[in-house]
C-alpha cells in the first residue's frame, strides 16, 4: 500500500511540476514587426480547416479573405464608388453587346500561374463553364450561357441581360487553372488544399488558427511590398479586439462596441477606422400586409421619426454603419450619381409635427397622446430581433423611444435567433430591423425590398427578400426595366421611378448603410485607402482586398 | 459470462437508441443551415448564394426523413460522419479531430488530477474528524455549489486582461504554428491554465465530499478496532484498511467521468473560447451543422458507454459480489 500511495504522489506531483515549468517557459511569440515585411491580417471567425476552395463561403480562404491574393478577378471595380471603371486585372479589355448578354473580353498575355504554367482565355472559359454546370459554386446565380474561346479573346454569352452582375462576373468570379480544377472529381465538395492561382502570394502554411501565405517572385505585377501576409482567425469579437487595440492584427474587420476607446485612442496616430457605405442598407421592416402598417402614411410618418444620428452614435458604435440620409434609402456619397433629380438634397430630418400632420390627415386620430388609426383602435407595434444583436437591440430602443412622440406604444422583443428567423421567413412580425441585399446599383437594394417576383404570401416560407411582402406592380416592371434597359436613359428612367415609388410607400424605413470598411493601424504600413483617397474597399474578404495589399508601403 | 452478454446487449440497445434521437433532435430545432448562416452574415451574404448553398448541402432535395435516417444508419456503418455544412466540404470527422484533443488533454488532466487530489483530500478529511481538517466540509461544501461557469468567468474578470499573463480566450498564441516545440506547448499550457484551474477547483469538491463520507462510515468499522488493537500504525490503518475499503464508489465515479471527458467541460470551453469540442458543439448547433452536431453527440454517446462499460468490469473486478451468478 505504501508504495502505490508514493506513486499516486508522485505522479501528481510530477504532472503539477510539468505544467508550472512549461507555463513559466512560455511567452509564447509575438507579431513580428516590419522588418520581414509581414502583415498581420485578422478575422474574429473561430478555429478553420484546411479549405481553400474561392467558391465556398465556408472554406477558410474566404472567410479570412486570403482567396483574393491567390485568385484573382477578369477586372475589379472600387465598391466604394461603383460608377467608376474597373482596372483591367486578368482580362485587358472587355466589351458587352446584345443588351449585356454577349460579354467579349481579352485576357493578359505573361501572365504565370503560381505552378509556372501559362495562363490563358481557356482558363476563364473553363471557369465560366465550370459554375454553369455545377450550381452549388454558382454562388452569384449567373445565368451563364456558352462560352467560347478564339486566340486570347473569350467570348462570352448569358441567357439575360447582366448589367446589374457585372460587378459579379468581372470581379466576383475568381479564375480558377483548368489544369488543376480540371482533374478534381466533384469541384463543389473538393476542399484545394494546393491552391494555384494567378495571385501574387502563395499558400505557405496553413493551421485552424493562422494562414501564413509568401510572396511570389514571379508575379505578373510590380512585386508587392508586403513579403508575407498572416492571416489569423480570433476565436471571438473580443479576442479581435483586444489583438487590434495590442498591435499583434493590423487590419481587421469586426464590430467593437465602444471602438473609439478600445482601438483607436491605444495609438490615435496609427489606429483607424475606414468604413465607407454601400448601397446596401439596414432599415426597420414593417409587415405590408399587416393593419394599420399597410398604411403608407403610417410607415412615412414613423421614417419622418427615427433619429438615425442615435443609431448611429449609439447603436453602431460612432462607426460601424453609416447613417441613410437620402428619403430614397440610397447611401450616400456611394450612390449620389443615382439619385433622381427631385431628390437629390432631400434628407430625412426628425420631424415630429410634420409626421403628426401627415398621420391626422391620412384619417388617424389622436386621443391625448394615443394615436388611433382610422378604425379607432390604438396603434401599438412589436420590435423583434435576436437577443444577441446588440447592436440592432440598442437601434430598436431607440426608434421604440422616437415612435412614442407620435403616439405609437411599441414593444421590443428580444427573441431567440431560430425563432426570428423563421417568423421573418413567414412573415410573422410587426416590424423588424433587418438587412437589404447590395451591390454595383440600387438595383439589388431596391429589389430586395419591392421585387415582387420575391412575393410570396404570409406564412409561407422560403422568401430571399421582400421580407415585409411589399406588393405594387409597378415597382415590379421598373425594376424588370432597369435589369434589362438597352440604354442609360431606359435605366435612368426606371431608377427614377422606383425611387418614387419607394418613398411614397416607404415599405423599409432605411436607417444605416451596410459598409465595407475595416479596422487598420499605419504604424508599420501606410497606402491604405482612406476617406480622402477611396480607391478601394476595406473589407479583408472582398476582392478590392488584393489592390489593397498591392499598394501597401512599410512606414518610413 | 452471461452477465457480461447481458451487458453487452444493453450497451448495443442504448448506443441505436442513442444514435437515433441523435438523429432526429437537431432536425426538430426550428431553422436551417442555409438560413442559419444568412444569418449570421446579417447582409454580407448575397440572396443570391441562398440557392447554391441549398445544392451544396444537399437540401434543394426534399427527402423524406426516414428515408435520411435509413442512409444516415447506412453511412455510420461505414464509418463516414458526412460532410460538415459550416466548413464544408471538411469530413466531420476531421473537424473533431482537430478539436479532440484540446478537449482530452484539458479535461483530461484536470479529470485526473481532481480525482486524485479530491481523493487524497477526502481521506484525510474523514480519517481525522475533529481536527482543523473539518474546516475542508463547508468550503468544498461552498465551492461544489458555485456553478463552474460563472467561476470561469470571474477568473477572467479578476486574472485575464489585455496585459494579464492569462490569456482570456483561445488555445494558444495567434501566430504560433502548432507542433512539439517549446513555443507550442508553452502557449497551450499557458492558455490552459485558467480553464484547467476553473475546473479542478469545483469538481475536485466533490471527490473530497463523497471520500471524507465513506471513510466515516468505514472506520467504525469492526476490523478497523481489530487492526487499531493489532497495534499498526494509524497511517496504514488508514491507508490499507479505511481508504482502501472506501474507495470502491470514488473509482466507480472515476470510470463514469472519464466518459464525460470526451463531452468536455462545454462551458468552461465556451467561457473561455477553448478550441475544444464543447466549444465546436455550440458553434455546431448555433449554425445549424447537423452532420457535425451529430458527429460530436455520437461520440460523447459512445465514450461515456465504454466508460460505463469499463466501470461494470472495474466493478465485476473489484467486488466478488456482482460476479455471484443468479
Amino acid at each position: 500500500m505504501r508504495v502505490s500511495r508514493r506513486v499516486v504522489f508522485a505522479v501528481a506531483g510530477s504532472l503539477m511540476a510539468a505544467t508550472a515549468l512549461t507555463a513559466c517557459g512560455g511567452g509564447g511569440s509575438t507579431a513580428k514587426g516590419n522588418a520581414d515585411g509581414v502583415l498581420n491580417v485578422g478575422m474574429p471567425n473561430g478555429p478553420q480547416t484546411d479549405n481553400n476552395n474561392p467558391y465556398l463561403s465556408s472554406s477558410a480562404a474566404n472567410s479570412l479573405g486570403y482567396k483574393n491574393v491567390i485568385f484573382e478577378p477578369l477586372a475589379l471595380f472600387n465598391k466604394v464608388k461603383p460608377t467608376d471603371d474597373a482596372k483591367p486585372w486578368l482580362a485587358t479589355k472587355w466589351d458587352w453587346s446584345n443588351n449585356y448578354q454577349t460579354l467579349t473580353l481579352t485576357v493578359r498575355d505573361n501572365v504565370k500561374w503560381s505552378d509556372g504554367q501559362a495562363f490563358s482565355a481557356d482558363d476563364v472559359k473553363f471557369t465560366f463553364d465550370l459554375l454553369k454546370a455545377t450550381a452549388g459554386l454558382n454562388h452569384n446565380a449567373i445565368p451563364f450561357g456558352d462560352t467560347t474561346v478564339s486566340g486570347s479573346t473569350v467570348t462570352a454569352t448569358f441567357t439575360s441581360p447582366q448589367f446589374v452582375n457585372e460587378y459579379k462576373i468581372l470581379t466576383d468570379t475568381p479564375i480558377v487553372p483548368k489544369h488543376q480544377w480540371s482533374t478534381f472529381k466533384d469541384p463543389a465538395t473538393d476542399p484545394v488544399k494546393d491552391p494555384v492561382g494567378t495571385g501574387p502570394f502563395k499558400l505557405k502554411t496553413f493551421t485552424p488558427q493562422t494562414v501564413t501565405l509568401d510572396v511570389r517572385s514571379d508575379y505578373w505585377k510590380d512585386a508587392p511590398k508586403v513579403k508575407e501576409l498572416r492571416y489569423t482567425s480570433y476565436t471571438d469579437n473580443n479576442a479581435q479586439a483586444t489583438a487590434l487595440a495590442t498591435g499583434a492584427c493590423e487590419w481587421a474587420f469586426a464590430f467593437i462596441p465602444n471602438a473609439k476607446q478600445v482601438f483607436v485612442s491605444k495609438d490615435p496616430a496609427h489606429n483607424q477606422l475606414y468604413f465607407p457605405p454601400d448601397l446596401a442598407g439596414h432599415g426597420l421592416w414593417f409587415n405590408t400586409t399587416k393593419a394599420p402598417f399597410d398604411n403608407p402614411a403610417l410607415r412615412q410618418a414613423i421614417n419622418m421619426v427615427i433619429n438615425r444620428d442615435d443609431i448611429f452614435n449609439q447603436g453602431e458604435s460612432g462607426y460601424f454603419y453609416p447613417p441613410i440620409t437620402n428619403i430614397t434609402g440610397i447611401p450616400t456619397p456611394a450612390g449620389n450619381s443615382f439619385l433622381a433629380p427631385e431628390y437629390k438634397s432631400q434628407d430625412v430630418k426628425v420631424d415630429v409635427a410634420g409626421a403628426k400632420a401627415k398621420l391626422t390627415g391620412a384619417g388617424f386620430t389622436f386621443d391625448g397622446n394615443t394615436l388611433k388609426d382610422p378604425t379607432g383602435k390604438p396603434v401599438t407595434m412589436t420590435l423583434s430581433d435576436p437577443a444577441g444583436w446588440s447592436d440592432y437591440q440598442t437601434d430598436l430602443e431607440i426608434i421604440k423611444d422616437n415612435v412614442s412622440k407620435i403616439g405609437i406604444t411599441a414593444t421590443v422583443d428580444k427573441a431567440n435567433q431560430d425563432a426570428w428567423t423563421k417568423n421573418v421567413d413567414t412573415g410573422n412580425f410587426d416590424a423588424v430591423l433587418h438587412w437589404t441585399d447590395g451591390g454595383a446599383t440600387p438595383y439589388q437594394l431596391y429589389k430586395s425590398i419591392m421585387d415582387g417576383d420575391l412575393y410570396k404570401p404570409v406564412g409561407t416560407p422560403g422568401v430571399n427578400g421582400n421580407y415585409g411582402r411589399f406588393q405594387n406592380a409597378d415597382a415590379t416592371a421598373a425594376l424588370k426595366a432597369y435589369a434589362s434597359a438597352a440604354d442609360d436613359a431606359g435605366r435612368t428612367a426606371a431608377m427614377n421611378k422606383l425611387q418614387k415609388i419607394f418613398v411614397d410607400n416607404m415599405p423599409v424605413a432605411l436607417t444605416s448603410a451596410s459598409n465595407l470598411g475595416g479596422e487598420y493601424s499605419t504604424k508599420n504600413w501606410t497606402g491604405w485607402p482612406t476617406n480622402d483617397n477611396p480607391y478601394a474597399d476595406a473589407h479583408p474578404t472582398l476582392p478590392g482586398a488584393l489592390d489593397v495589399i498591392l499598394n501597401l508601403k512599410p512606414a518610413a | 459470462m452471461s452477465y457480461l452478454l447481458r451487458r453487452i446487449a444493453f450497451y448495443v440497445l442504448t448506443a441505436w437508441a442513442a444514435i437515433t434521437i441523435n438523429f432526429f433532435v437537431p432536425r426538430l430545432i426550428p431553422g436551417d443551415p442555409v438560413q442559419a448562416l444568412i444569418s449570421k452574415q446579417r447582409g454580407q451574404l448575397n440572396a443570391d448564394a441562398i440557392h447554391s448553398l441549398y445544392v451544396l448541402f444537399g437540401l434543394d432535395k426534399q427527402d423524406p426523413l426516414w428515408h435520411q435516417y435509413v442512409e444516415y444508419l447506412g453511412q455510420l456503418l461505414r464509418g463516414d460522419l458526412g460532410l460538415s455544412f459550416t466548413f464544408f466540404p471538411s469530413p466531420v470527422s476531421e473537424v473533431i479531430s482537430t478539436s479532440l484533443p484540446w478537449t482530452l488533454a484539458l479535461v483530461g488532466v484536470t479529470t485526473v488530477c481532481s480525482f486524485l487530489l479530491g481523493t487524497g483530500l477526502g481521506v484525510l478529511a474523514g480519517w481525522r474528524r475533529g481536527s482543523w481538517v473539518d474546516l475542508v466540509l463547508p468550503v468544498t461544501t461552498f465551492i461544489s455549489s458555485v456553478p463552474y461557469f460563472w467561476f470561469g468567468l470571474i477568473m477572467i474578470e479578476l486574472l485575464a486582461g489585455p496585459n494579464s499573463f492569462f490569456p482570456s480566450s483561445g488555445g494558444y498564441d495567434p501566430g504560433v504554428v502548432p507542433g512539439w516545440d517549446i513555443d507550442f506547448i508553452g502557449s497551450a499550457v499557458q492558455h490552459s491554465l485558467l480553464p484547467a484551474l476553473t475546473i479542478l477547483i469545483s469538481s475536485m469538491s466533490g471527490w473530497i465530499l463523497s471520500m471524507r463520507n465513506m471513510m466515516v462510515t468505514v472506520s467504525s468499522e469492526d476490523y478497523i478496532t481489530v487492526a487499531h488493537a493489532k497495534g499498526l500504525t494509524d497511517r496504514r490503518v488508514m491507508l490499507g484498511y479505511a481508504a482502501r475499503n472506501a474507495l470502491l464508489p470514488n473509482v466507480s465515479g472515476f470510470a463514469l467521468s472519464l466518459g464525460l471527458i470526451v463531452g468536455g467541460t462545454l462551458l468552461v470551453e465556451i467561457v473561455f473560447s477553448y478550441p475544444g469540442v464543447g466549444f465546436q458543439l455550440f458553434q455546431a448547433v448555433g449554425a445549424k451543422d447537423y452532420p457535425l452536431m451529430q458527429g460530436i453527440f455520437l461520440i460523447i454517446t459512445l465514450s461515456v458507454l465504454a466508460a460505463n462499460f469499463i466501470a461494470d468490469l472495474a466493478y465485476l473486478v473489484l467486488d466478488p459480489r456482482t460476479r455471484k451468478e443468479g
